[in-house]
């Protein structure tokens, strides 16, 4: 039984962000409007609290592309089901960062 | 667009700032997001590295978020701080509680008149060591004036070989005079001419073509002022040289002023009037100090030695000759004295070992030894002060003490405070976190003295931080004799509260 999850706005904000495929900070500070001091340390906490799981790129995809190495972020099981009560309890996430097509299928 | 790198170098620059605030086993992965962030950022709002304020505001403004992180990541560290059982053992507040123990002994120090003026002597040179005292052998008191004024006269008119000089003085209690009262008393020492210069002491004020010797023949002998009389009688006037006043019941002219804390030998002295040898009163006695001829070897002779040389009525008497070097001790010498003999007993009243840590695999990385060894001699460092300041505070308290007894008090006192806080330095080291250097907690009992044989008993600490427990032997065993030290691997830091900065120390 996963526990009730008692996210606050903007970590449940957050958490729709990376559902709906931004998946690192820089992709979630755009899509959610949040400055970086407060998206970078709430990913932390979230990732800290096993609701995100972060994993840095792969060094020779990024030298392909000629750019700095990523650090992705994915939602977590437990993650995916406290954004599912997170939506109960605040309707308009869905509406502020909708979630694309074949995510939800 | 030479502007670029230039503009790049300063945003990385504000992150790699923002990046010392971040806790050090943290700093390299936030560093490595951000600066990997930085180049996204500026490829989705600039891709052809165009320059524009609204894009490099955004930018500035991305960087500067780091400051809010790291803020934000400290604010959150700090909620998981250590428990104030284990903060309030810390290795800092140790060394500040030793530091805050300097500071207010040093406060009382200065507050006290006897522990300034033993400071203001820290100033001068004691005599050389070619300095010697002689006393009558029939007075145990090195203080004591035995010599009368006939037979430093006698000595000093014949031929030497083992002297080179002397000089001689008597100490005199004289009403101060003055206009409007005249009940306070000086000493006043009566001294030949050559006695600033025999001991080499130095005169202040003196003016240019000051000569102590050159007046002598005059009418009005010389004065030198003590630095206590020059305040209070003078107002510390600086053009006090030259000048004719009063000193007890004599009109002397002023030579210059003893420098504070100058004066280290027999006698509390307010002024010094500058006689000829003849003038010297036959119905007091004095003390002689005499300068031994660079022929006749100290070294020979020891610290004190007895010498028979002949008197005034023309018979033999035996004298004591003490060394004025090794009589006149300076507090900071009586010190270093009782901390060497503490040093040297401290073998013998506790086990110097900082404990046995050979349990486990896991060896410590040379910074947090650096650091543990760091703390102990930080705690030596700062003792040594403490035991400096308290002693010649306790030995100063009362003004009323004379010099040798005060001495005493402060060689006992020295070696007490050492002797002690060495064993408590040691002690407070054993019962530390080798890692964190916090104090220990949460002693338990472990095992039954009844069951020595088949398991150890004694006493269990916890390091709060995670990092191990402290098995201390109550009955020590040929298996089990000292303290072990068993370290707990990461699986255990759950279970504590500070079990964030575990991982930095290994």
């Amino acid at each position: 039984m996963v526990p009730e999850a008692k996210l606050s706005h903007t970590a449940a904000l957050i958490l729709q962000a990376v559902s709906a495929g931004c998946l690192y900070g820089f992709s979630v500070m755009e899509m959610t409007g949040l400055p970086s001091g407060t998206v970078y340390p709430a990913m932390r906490r979230l990732e800290r609290d096993e609701f995100i799981r972060s994993q840095w790129e792969q060094q020779f995809i990024a030298d392909a592309e000629q750019r700095p190495p990523r650090k992705y972020y994915k939602l977590t099981r437990t993650g995916k089901l406290a954004l599912e009560s997170s939506r109960k309890r605040y309707p308009l996430l869905t509406k502020l960062i909708p979630i694309p097509e074949e995510e939800r299928v | 667009m030479t502007l670029h790198p230039a503009i790049h170098l300063l945003h990385l620059a504000v992150l790699r700032t923002a990046s010392l605030l971040i806790p050090r086993h943290q700093r390299a992965e936030w560093w490595r997001e951000w600066s990997s962030e930085l180049w996204h950022v500026r490829q989705a709002r600039a891709p052809h590295r165009e320059i524009s304020i609204p894009v490099e505001r955004e930018i500035a403004e991305f960087c500067f978020g780091a400051f809010q992180d790291a803020r934000c990541l400290r604010a959150q560290s700090g909620r998981i701080r250590l428990p104030r059982a284990t903060t309030m053992g810390s290795a800092t507040q140790c060394l500040l509680l030793l530091a805050g123990i300097v500071a207010a002994s040093l406060v009382v120090a200065v507050s006290l008149p006897g522990v300034r003026e033993q400071f203001d002597q820290l100033r001068y040179r004691v005599a050389p060591s070619s300095i010697v005292l002689i006393r009558s052998v029939h007075s145990t008191d090195d203080s004591a004036p035995t010599i009368s004024a006939d037979q430093f006269r006698l000595w000093k008119g014949r031929r030497q070989q083992l002297f080179k000089d002397f000089a001689y003085y008597q100490v005199v209690k004289e009403f101060e005079w003055k206009e409007t009262s005249a009940h306070s008393t000086i000493n006043v020492a009566h001294a030949s001419a050559n006695l600033f210069q025999l001991l080499r002491l130095p005169i202040q004020f003196a003016g240019p073509d000051a000569n102590i010797k050159a007046n002598l023949s005059g009418t009005i002998p010389e004065v030198i002022l003590s630095h206590t009389l020059w305040e209070r009688e003078f107002n510390a006037d600086p053009q006090i040289a030259g000048q004719t006043v009063h000193v007890g019941k004599h009109i002397a002219v002023v030579a210059g002023v003893a420098p504070k804390g100058s004066w280290r030998f027999p006698g509390k002295i307010d002024a010094w009037l500058l006689q000829p040898d003849s003038a010297m009163s036959s119905s007091h006695d004095g003390i002689v100090i005499a300068e031994m001829s660079p022929s006749s070897l100290q070294e020979k002779f020891g610290d004190h030695w007895r010498m028979t040389a002949p008197t005034p009525d023309g018979t033999p008497d035996d004298f004591l000759c003490l060394a004025l070097a090794e009589r006149t001790y300076s507090s900071f010498g009586i010190f270093l004295f009782a901390v060497i003999i503490a040093f040297l007993a401290l073998p013998a009243t506790t086990s110097l070992p900082l404990g046995e840590y050979r349990i486990g695999l896991q060896k410590l990385s040379w910074p947090t030894r650096f650091r543990r060894w760091t703390f102990l001699s930080g705690k030596f460092a700062l003792l040594l002060p403490v035991v400096y300041l308290v002693s010649i505070d306790l030995a100063h308290l009362r003004p009323s003490l004379d010099q040798d007894t005060s001495d005493y008090i402060q060689l006992i006192c020295s070696f007490s405070i050492c002797l002690f806080g060495l064993r408590w330095a040691l002690r407070d080291q054993r019962q530390r976190c080798p890692v964190c250097l916090g104090k220990l907690t949460h002693p338990a009992r472990v095992g039954q003295p009844s069951r020595s044989f088949l398991a150890w008993n004694g006493t269990e600490l916890m390091c709060m931080g995670g990092h191990g427990l402290l098995h201390v032997p109550e009955m020590p065993t040929s298996w089990f004799s000292t303290q072990r030290w068993l370290y707990l691997d990461p699986s255990w830091q759950v279970l504590f509260a500070d079990s964030a900065l575990t991982s930095a120390y290994f």
